[in-house]
Order: structure tokens, then C-alpha cells, then sequence
């Protein structure tokens, strides 16, 4: 049984319903998630990667039965989201984008209202705390009075308090400083060492190549990568640089590269996919130097977003 | 309903409703005063018949007078300020329940938890009627202390008191029941609470001057206010239809508040 499981997932945002007509304009219909199919296996870090305004968002309010699908349809832990939205929601752990709180309460007396609203002991309360380094005094004080680093901690550790099979997290780590990001992270691998599954919304780069396993990359509301992380990176080009003393080797026709430039005794190039083919052809040159820049994910990113990405 | 949410939601709001029980206990406490203290000076003025035709307007609406104590007690149910104290509770509360915690984006927060959305509406529901009895309650027990403390209790009969009690308490209801289902269907607090305040408005006015131009008068069933005549049910004319009225209302709202709520779109709020 797959942690979650999205088949031909599509959502339209209609006009309003009901009186809901009074309190704003009629809107065209937006296609903000389309024909969207994923798996995401149990025990894995699933990063779901997209720019603001591409589905993130949407696709996780439907997996939580906050938004009904126009199309197709998902089961979190073999649950259908259409009509047992209540039981997954005793299952899973949700942060939401930017989450708000009730800012009169204190942070402890607000994490035993949402843990009691589970029916389930916050397990995992103390180890988040200590984690996350969120003192006691802290959570003697109103929520009022947090930073927003210190409502994002609370935001985890609601989502968390109560070690949840699934936790699906949209943009866990805004607001966090890099030590807490790093923490963070640790809390995540703890998570997966544990056999639970963490489906989380990013942008940041860097953390999802940090912490995933799978990435799903999604652009206006269609899903366009669903990858191993390193099968990802080991598809982007890499930026490959040579000295040479003499001649230099034949690249054309050497599979995976690609915009060779020769120049002032150096080679510039770029290589896609498997290097050794690239290393047989180089190997009796005279190679003084050579540099091949690491795979990123962020140029796996803008490759499939260079439509999008202003000059 | 959640007992864990509904206790929530009356500790968030005790100080309010303290506030406002205060207030009508104030209120309630001050008409039979007003009575005991100038009720017979008003009742020669009554009599010389020299303002006849203003005092048969002034007691029309509702009959609610100072010039008997069950007119005072009219009075304190009917007038515009204990009105407005309980539309507070009866109509704030509910509006921001849903549409409030909507647009603050707390709604979320809750809704993640095992909690159907049918559950949170009927908790709502429960704790806008807790609101109500409590405070209404305090409007009647300030009766009761200004009566029995200014020594016409005796004036007053308690079985009779109490229906005008439940009787309120059903008219505010529905108010809450209405105020709920606007809720539900709203992503922001302002328009929902502008649409019900409005329409509690026009509601009252229409019943007010239904009262004193005949020519309204055919426009006044359609007034919530209509059905709630404490005057009459103190004076032992009480009319189930008016009970029958309102729950009916209180009934039909609630069951499109719980058929609507479930099958909206709670979009990320903006």
C-alpha cells in the first residue's frame, strides 16, 4: 500500500457557490492542478518541488479533503480523500503554508488543545522541543508575542506532537534560521528512520536535494518530473572544463555531450547522463587539467522552468 | 459536537460573555427599578389620558412600557441595547466561528485534526446557543433581582417569565442559526457580518414600524421580531405558533449550514 497515491487528480476552481456569490466576484474557472498521478511509497521523503502558484498547495488541500477534486482522485494510506477525509486526517500530520495560530493562547496550552483534538499523547512532543530548541519559558508565553521562526517550530511540532504515519508539510522550513533548518533536517531523517513517511512542499533547492528521496517537480498544476533524486541530477548537464597541452579530443558524437567550445587551449563543454563514455574519449588527450562542476538541482529545476524564468 | 473544541471555544470567549451578561443582568436589574420608582407616576400620566395616543404608540411595539411591570420586563427584552448586547454573542460569535477563523486561516489548523466538518458546524451551533441561554439568563435574573429587591415581585409570575425567557432564547437562536449558515458560506468575516447584521436590522425594523403605520403592519410576519411578543406571553396569550415559527427557521438553517459547510472549497485563504 503506497503512503499516498494521486490518479488523473485534476482541480478547478469554479465561480462561488451558494451566498458565497455576495461576497465576491464570479471568477472564470482556473485549472490549478491537472491530471496529477504520484505515488509515494511508504518510509520515503517525498519533496514536491514547484514556484509559487503551480499546484503545490492546491494538491495538498485535496489530499486533506479540504478542496473536493473536479477530476480523478487520491487515497492517503489507502484511504479514499473523497470520503474518509476524517479518518486520514487521524493518520497524518499537516503544516499548512504560513500557518496561523490562535495568538491569545500560550504554546503549550495550544499544543494540548490540538493534541487533544487527536484523541492521541503528543509521543514525540519532548524530542521536538529539544530538537527545535523551543524552551519551556517559551511555551509559557503567548503565541502573540512569537517570531515567526518561533510560530514555524510550533507549526512542526503540532504537525509532529503526535507521530503521525504520514505528515505532509507545505514549506516546512520558511522562517527558520540555517541551524534550525539543519535541525529540522534531522528531525526529518528521524522520521524516515522510523518508517514514516514525510510528503513536504518546497522551493528551496537545496533542502530537498539535502533530505529527499523522490522529488516530484510540478508546473502549472502538471506534473512534469517524478524522480530519485539522484537519477534527477544525474540527468542535468554538468559544466565540464579542460586544459589541454596540444590537440584537442574529438567530443562529436560522444554521447551525453554537448556545446563544445574550443579556445586558447581550453574545452568547454557540457555532459548529460552517464560520464564514461566521456572519460574513454578524453583518456589519450592531453588532459592538463579538468573540472566537472557537481549536478545541482537547481539547474534540474530551471531546465524544466526556463520557460518560465524571466531574462 | 467536540467536547474538547466546544470547551475551547467557551474559555475564548468568557470574558465577552461576561461582559455582555453583565450588561443585561445591568439592564434587566434597572427596568423593574424604573417601574417600582416611577412606574405610578407614569400610569396618572396614562390615565389623565392627555398623551393617549402616545402612549398607545410608545406600547405597541412589543408592549413594552414602564408603566407595569410586565411591560418593563417587555422592555428589557425588546429594546434596542439588550439587542444589541446579545447580538454580540448571537450573531459575532457565530460569523467569526467559521468565516472568522476561515479568513485568519485557523480554520485549516482545526480541520487538519480527525474533527468532520459537520462536527465543528454542530459545536458551533452548540456553544452560540450556550452563549445565548447564559446570557439571557443574566438579563432575566436581573429582573428577578429588581423585582424582588424593589418589592413587586409579586407582580410577577414566574412560570410566565420563564417562557418569555425560552421564547428569547429561541429568537436568537435562530438569529445564530442564521448567522452560522451565512458563516459557513463566507470566506471573510466582514461581508458574513455584514450581510447578518443587516438582515437583523431590517428584521427589527420592519417589526418596530409594522407596529406604528398600519401600512407595514401586512410586513410584519416576515419580521424574526414578529414571533417574539413577551408582553403577550406575560399576560398568559402565548402563541406556540410563534415557537413553531422560529425552530422552524432555526431547523431549515441549520440543515443548509450542514449540507453547505461539507461540500465547500476551502481554498488556501488569501
Amino acid at each position: 500500500m503506497n503512503a499516498i497515491e494521486t490518479i488523473g487528480l485534476s482541480k478547478a476552481y469554479a465561480d462561488r457557490g451558494g451566498l458565497g456569490r455576495l461576497g465576491g466576484r464570479r471568477r472564470q474557472p482556473i485549472l490549478a492542478l491537472d491530471d496529477m498521478t504520484l505515488t509515494v511509497r511508504p518510509g520515503e521523503i517525498f519533496g514536491f518541488l514547484g514556484p509559487n502558484g503551480s499546484g503545490k498547495t492546491t494538491c495538498i488541500r485535496l489530499l486533506l479533503g479540504f478542496l473536493h477534486p473536479t477530476g480523478g482522485s487520491a487515497r492517503v494510506l489507502g484511504l479514499d480523500t473523497g470520503t474518509d477525509s476524517v479518518a486520514i486526517r487521524g493518520r497524518v500530520g499537516y503544516l499548512p503554508g504560513g500557518i496561523a495560530l490562535y495568538d491569545a493562547m500560550t504554546g503549550r496550552d495550544l499544543l494540548d488543545y490540538l493534541a487533544r483534538l487527536y484523541g492521541r499523547p503528543p509521543a514525540l512532543r519532548s524530542r521536538l522541543l529539544d530538537g527545535l530548541e523551543l524552551a519551556a519559558r517559551d511555551l509559557a508565553r503567548p503565541v502573540r508575542d512569537y517570531s515567526r521562526g518561533m510560530r514555524q517550530k510550533v507549526g512542526i511540532i503540532q504537525a509532529l506532537q503526535h507521530d503521525p504515519e504520514v505528515a505532509i508539510l507545505d514549506e516546512p522550513s520558511e522562517g527558520l534560521d540555517p541551524l534550525m533548518q539543519r535541525a529540522f533536517y534531522e528531525i526529518l531523517d528521524e522520521r524516515r528512520s522510523a518508517g514514516r513517511t514525510v510528503f513536504f512542499s518546497s522551493h528551496i533547492l537545496s533542502e530537498v536535494e539535502r533530505v529527499c528521496d523522490r522529488v516530484a517537480i510540478i508546473r502549472r498544476g502538471r506534473l512534469v518530473a517524478l524522480e530519485e533524486i539522484g537519477v534527477l541530477l544525474a540527468r542535468r548537464r554538468r559544466a565540464v572544463e579542460m586544459r589541454v597541452d596540444g590537440a584537442p579530443p574529438v567530443l562529436a558524437g560522444i554521447p551525453g555531450v554537448s556545446g563544445v567550445v574550443v579556445a586558447d587551449g581550453r574545452v568547454r563543454c557540457q555532459l548529460e547522463g552517464d560520464v564514461r563514455p566521456f572519460l574513454a574519449a578524453i583518456a589519450r588527450s592531453p588532459v592538463t587539467d579538468l573540472t566537472i562542476e557537481p549536478a545541482r538541482l537547481e539547474e534540474a529545476f530551471l531546465e524544466l522552468y526556463e520557460d518560465d524564468v524571466e531574462p | 459536537m467536540s467536547a474538547a473544541l466546544f470547551r475551547r471555544t467557551v474559555a475564548a470567549g468568557r470574558w465577552r460573555l461576561l461582559a455582555v451578561a453583565a450588561g443585561l443582568a445591568t439592564w434587566g436589574f434597572l427596568l423593574p427599578v424604573i417601574y417600582a420608582t416611577f412606574g405610578a407616576d407614569f400610569r396618572q400620566l396614562v390615565e389623565s389620558g392627555y398623551f393617549a395616543d402616545l402612549f398607545d404608540a410608545f406600547t405597541a411595539f412589543g408592549g413594552g412600557s414602564v408603566f407595569t411591570l410586565d411591560g418593563s420586563v417587555a422592555l428589557g427584552f425588546l429594546h434596542p441595547i439588550p439587542i444589541a448586547l446579545v447580538a454580540v454573542l448571537a450573531i459575532g460569535y457565530p460569523v467569526a466561528a467559521l468565516a472568522g477563523e476561515r479568513q485568519r486561516g485557523t480554520l485549516e489548523v482545526l480541520l487538519a485534526r480527525p474533527l468532520s466538518r459537520r462536527r465543528v458546524y454542530a459545536t458551533a451551533m452548540a456553544a452560540t446557543i450556550a452563549y445565548v441561554v447564559v446570557a439571557l439568563a443574566a438579563n432575566l435574573a436581573g429582573v428577578v433581582a429588581g423585582a424582588v429587591l424593589f418589592d413587586v415581585a409579586d407582580e410577577l409570575e414566574p412560570a410566565r417569565l420563564l417562557l418569555v425567557w425560552a421564547n428569547a432564547v429561541l429568537l436568537f437562536a435562530t438569529l445564530g442559526a442564521v448567522a452560522l449558515a451565512v458563516s459557513a458560506t463566507f470566506d471573510r468575516f466582514e461581508p458574513a457580518l455584514g450581510l447578518v447584521l443587516g438582515f437583523a436590522f431590517v428584521s427589527y425594523a420592519v417589526e418596530l414600524l409594522g407596529t406604528l403605520w398600519p401600512d407595514m403592519a401586512a410586513w410584519r410576519p416576515w419580521s424574526f421580531f414578529h414571533y417574539f411578543q413577551p408582553a403577550e406571553i406575560l399576560a398568559g396569550d402565548a402563541s406556540p405558533v410563534d415557537a413553531v415559527v422560529l425552530a422552524g427557521i432555526s431547523v431549515a438553517a441549520v440543515f443548509y449550514g450542514l449540507w453547505i459547510f461539507p461540500r465547500r472549497d476551502l481554498a488556501a485563504p488569501s
